[in-house]
């Protein structure tokens, strides 16, 4: 027995070292076409702005996505500009903040910040559009990425949502 | 091209109109939140409704779970339900008695109501003792797939699924629409192995669906020349010399109806078997016939009221040479069910119900004397209940089922289970208590004191890991103890019936190995189960080791190999690797039962398939090595291991006719 429990331990071992990972996974690339289909049927207050900042609050492949997805691309006549932060305080007013999974426990410090202002925050992780984000993800039955709105958030946010993009989603409340 | 592989390009393509998506966004609907699913993936991702009220992927189901498709079976070209179990971590086959051969599983043996069969929601297992006879049966090429959890299931299942539930699901109950005819002839050297055949025929309609298959096989169950049971053999009664091809069969006969109309369903069964040794025969002939339906009171929730009757004779014996019966019992059920399931939000599921069944039993034959001149009558009523919570960090599955019977006493059995996927990684975490109601037999034929339910406990840990999208490994380690083990045992002719002992179990580990590549895939298990030490059921023991109970292997290991030739051009090999075991094949000058330990052995089959369109032809040698793994009693029962078969080559063919949609 002991022999053999080593063997598979060494198996293990191998196969653990020898491994990529690149399983069936979360495809961020497709959160990433989400996130830009959001910002192009959502609209903004004008503002002199040259740029159009999404900015990704904790550690999510998505930012990885973002910046290559949206390379010398504009949305709203504005270029996109993506970063990455993960200190609350750096945040530098954005048009998006998109809350990682990770960070999902600082949204309501979020919404004590901007409080009023015209940021749209999309959350990663499901249910949170309850909890005071605009649009939270939500991965349906048959495994095809949806989001919900909480549009209320959304005025007090300053931010129209298009009745298109509505339509969309999985819930609006 | 694999499916998965086209699935990339077109998300790839999608993603290179990254500036244009936006104007369709409906387009956005169809975007899977996970990456392209592999062939392995799509396998794993089906989702399963077993053991649980909402379909889990079998990766998340709470239930350690094997899955043998349709193309599993017909690339390995297996001749019966055996050949399948085989090659499923956990299972071996067993003798019960008169050559009927049973199940075992983890180091225990189990064909008496400790593994729940169920053809197409039916249940197999006889009412008497609840027993399911294994060899040359079932419509192997009539089935779409057969999902095992390898695990408890009585809190869902009731009081025969104490240690698994194999459930099988035909083409014609499922998929099929349209007709099909399939044929498998087995020769050896010098007999003929098998010969099995049946015809499906099924109809998918918007309204109405319904199906119709037929079943028959002759079999042997060994062909070994000059046979001699040297336990059952003396001077006084010397055991005839037999060749076993000439005196044994292996025959079963399946009729299979089913109809569907919106949420009704109704279906008709019978399942029939004949086997014998060269002294005993043991029949077979069970009808069942079921009716529920499905009430959609809204879309969270679903009431299905079900009766169940079954009308049996089942394990009728009697001698061969003159063919009257030593026993011939009819055995029938009335069960009404009603069940709930409630989607109580996406991430909250309920399941509940109560179970009512009458069983009654009387004497065919014509003394009438077996049950006293009267009916044999058991009352059992349950109610169960199970509750899943979908949750980022983990599935939570509580439940629990209790169930009174009015001589045998109550079982309360909880149930829990936490299971997840995370990324590439999945564990399980399950507790469960089960147990085993005695059947009609267990009760009648008592000796001692009144038998009580078997009760089971089982913790189970499964890890499982995916390195790529075509590769797997999952481990899983068990413990199983079980109390009042329902056991027969026989000390004198009038003394002889079943009680409980006080425990026995296994605890071990089961792997398995999964690479699914574009034209070949392996598939590697290995499962180890060691006896508990504390068992007190004597006639499981044998001298030579406490690590093992008589007739079941410890160790095995299986390697199935498939490799596609050409698209129409299927080889596979699987290999079976079995480590020693024990058995009682002689007696002592006393006539005390002797165990000796009979040798590993490999177990070599290969099979080729072609196909085109609707036809497969398929040819295969079984035990190409020729070792003839003898099949012993699974507990010291007075009888010698049945002689394994030799070297069969297999023909297998099969037409599928489907109807225009």
């Amino acid at each position: 027995m002991i022999v053999v429990m080593k063997k598979i331990y060494f198996l293990l071992l191998i196969l653990f070292f020898v491994a990529k990972s690149y399983a069936q996974t979360i495809n961020h690339q497709v959160y990433a076409v989400f996130v830009v289909s959001i910002a192009k049927y959502s609209f903004w207050p004008e503002t002199d702005a040259k740029d159009f900042k999404i900015t990704v609050f904790g550690k999510s492949k998505v930012f990885d996505e973002l910046t290559k997805g949206t390379s010398n691309k504009d949305v709203h006549g504005k270029k996109i500009v993506v970063t990455q932060t993960e200190d609350i305080q750096s945040l530098n007013d954005p048009q998006i903040i998109y809350l990682s999974d990770g960070k999902s426990n600082q949204l309501a410090e979020l919404q004590k910040v901007y409080a009023g202002k015209p940021v749209m925050i999309i959350a990663e992780r499901e249910g949170l559009f309850k909890k005071g984000a605009s649009f939270s993800f939500v991965v349906l039955e048959n495994n095809t990425l949806r989001f919900d709105i909480n549009k209320k958030e959304s005025e007090a946010h300053q931010i129209k949502i298009s009745q298109s993009l509505s339509s969309l989603a999985n819930e609006v409340i | 091209m694999a499916r998965w592989q086209f699935g990339s390009l077109i998300f790839i393509f999608s993603l290179l109109s990254f500036t244009a998506f936006s104007q369709e966004l409906d387009s956005l609907l169809k975007l899977s939140a996970f990456t392209a699913e592999s062939d392995l993936q799509k396998e794993l991702n089906q989702k399963t409704g077993v053991g649980s009220g909402k379909a889990l992927t079998t990766r998340e189901t709470p239930g350690i779970l094997s899955v043998v498709t349709a193309e599993d079976i017909r690339r390995m070209g297996a001749r019966d339900i055996t050949d399948i179990l085989r090659t499923i971590p956990g299972f071996d086959i067993g003798q019960d008695v008169q050559f009927v051969t049973g199940v075992s599983f983890r180091g225990n043996w189990a064909n008496e109501g400790k593994v729940l069969f169920l053809l197409d929601g039916q249940q197999i297992n006889d009412l008497l003792y609840q027993t399911v006879p294994l060899l040359n049966n079932f419509p192997v090429d009539a089935v779409e797939k057969i999902e095992i959890i390898r695990g408890p299931g009585s809190a869902i299942y009731g009081g025969s699924a104490e240690y698994a539930v194999i459930n099988i699901i035909t083409k014609q109950a499922s998929s099929l629409n349209g007709v099909k005819a399939y044929g498998t002839v087995g020769l050896h050297s010098n007999a003929i192995g098998r010969t099995n055949g049946g015809v499906m025929l099924a109809q998918n309609g918007k309204d109405v669906s319904w199906d119709f298959g037929f079943f028959q096989g002759k079999g042997i169950v060994s062909d070994q020349n000059n046979f001699v049971d040297q336990i059952q053999n003396s001077d006084s009664v010397p055991y005839p010399v037999s060749n076993l091809a000439k005196v044994t069969n292996a025959d079963p006969m399946n009729i299979n109806v089913g109809i569907r109309t919106k949420g009704l369903q109704v279906r008709g069964m019978y399942n029939g078997y004949k086997t014998n040794d060269p002294i005993l025969f043991a029949k077979f002939d069970n009808y069942s016939a079921d009716i529920k339906y499905d009430f959609k009171i809204n879309p969270k929730l679903t009431i299905t009221p079900q009766y169940i009757y079954m009308n049996q004779v089942p394990w009728a014996y009697g001698t061969v040479s003159d063919g009257n019966y030593g026993l011939r019992s009819r055995a029938t059920r009335n069960l009404a069910n009603i069940t709930a399931n409630y989607n109580l939000s996406k991430k909250i599921n309920i399941v509940s119900g109560a179970v009512y069944f009458a069983d009654k039993a009387n004497d065919l034959l014509p003394s009438n004397t077996y049950f006293d001149g009267q009916d044999y009558n058991l009352y059992n009523y349950a109610v169960f209940a199970q509750g899943l919570i979908k949750h980022r960090l983990a599935n939570l599955t509580i439940g629990a089922r209790y169930e009174k019977n009015n001589r045998a006493g109550d079982a309360f059995v909880p149930r829990l289970a936490l299971t997840k996927k995370i990324e590439n990684f999945h564990f399980k975490a399950l507790y469960s208590e089960a147990f085993r109601t005695p059947a009609i037999e267990n009760l009648h034929t008592s000796i001692g004191d009144k038998v009580v339910p078997e009760k089971s406990s089982i913790a189970e840990l499964e890890l499982g890991y995916q390195f790529t999208p075509e590769m797997l490994l999952s481990i899983n380690g068990f413990a199983l103890n079980t109390n009042d083990v329902i056991i027969y045992e026989y000390i004198s002719l009038d003394q002889q019936g079943y009680q409980n002992y006080r425990r026995s179990g296994s605890s071990g580990i089961e792997a398995v190995f999964n690479l699914k590549k574009k034209k070949w895939d392996l598939n590697v298990n290995y499962s180890y189960a060691r006896a508990n030490h504390n068992s007190t059921v004597d006639n499981y023991k044998v001298p030579q080791t406490s690590n093992q109970f008589v007739g079941i292997p410890a160790q095995k290991g299986v390697a199935i190999f498939n490799y596609s030739i050409t698209k129409n051009i299927s080889f596979n090999t699987t290999l079976i690797y079995s480590g020693k075991r024990f058995a009682f094949t002689t007696n002592d000058q006393n006539g005390i039962p002797l165990a000796t330990q009979l040798d590993p052995y490999l177990l070599t089959n290969s099979f080729v398939n072609y196909q085109s369109g609707g036809f497969m032809v398929g040819f295969g040698a079984y035990d190409l090595l020729n070792q003839k793994p003898a099949i012993p009693q699974a507990y010291n029962g007075n009888y010698a291991p049945i002689p394994g078969r030799s070297r069969e080559f297999v023909i297998k063919v099969s037409y599928q006719l489907n109807f225009k949609k």
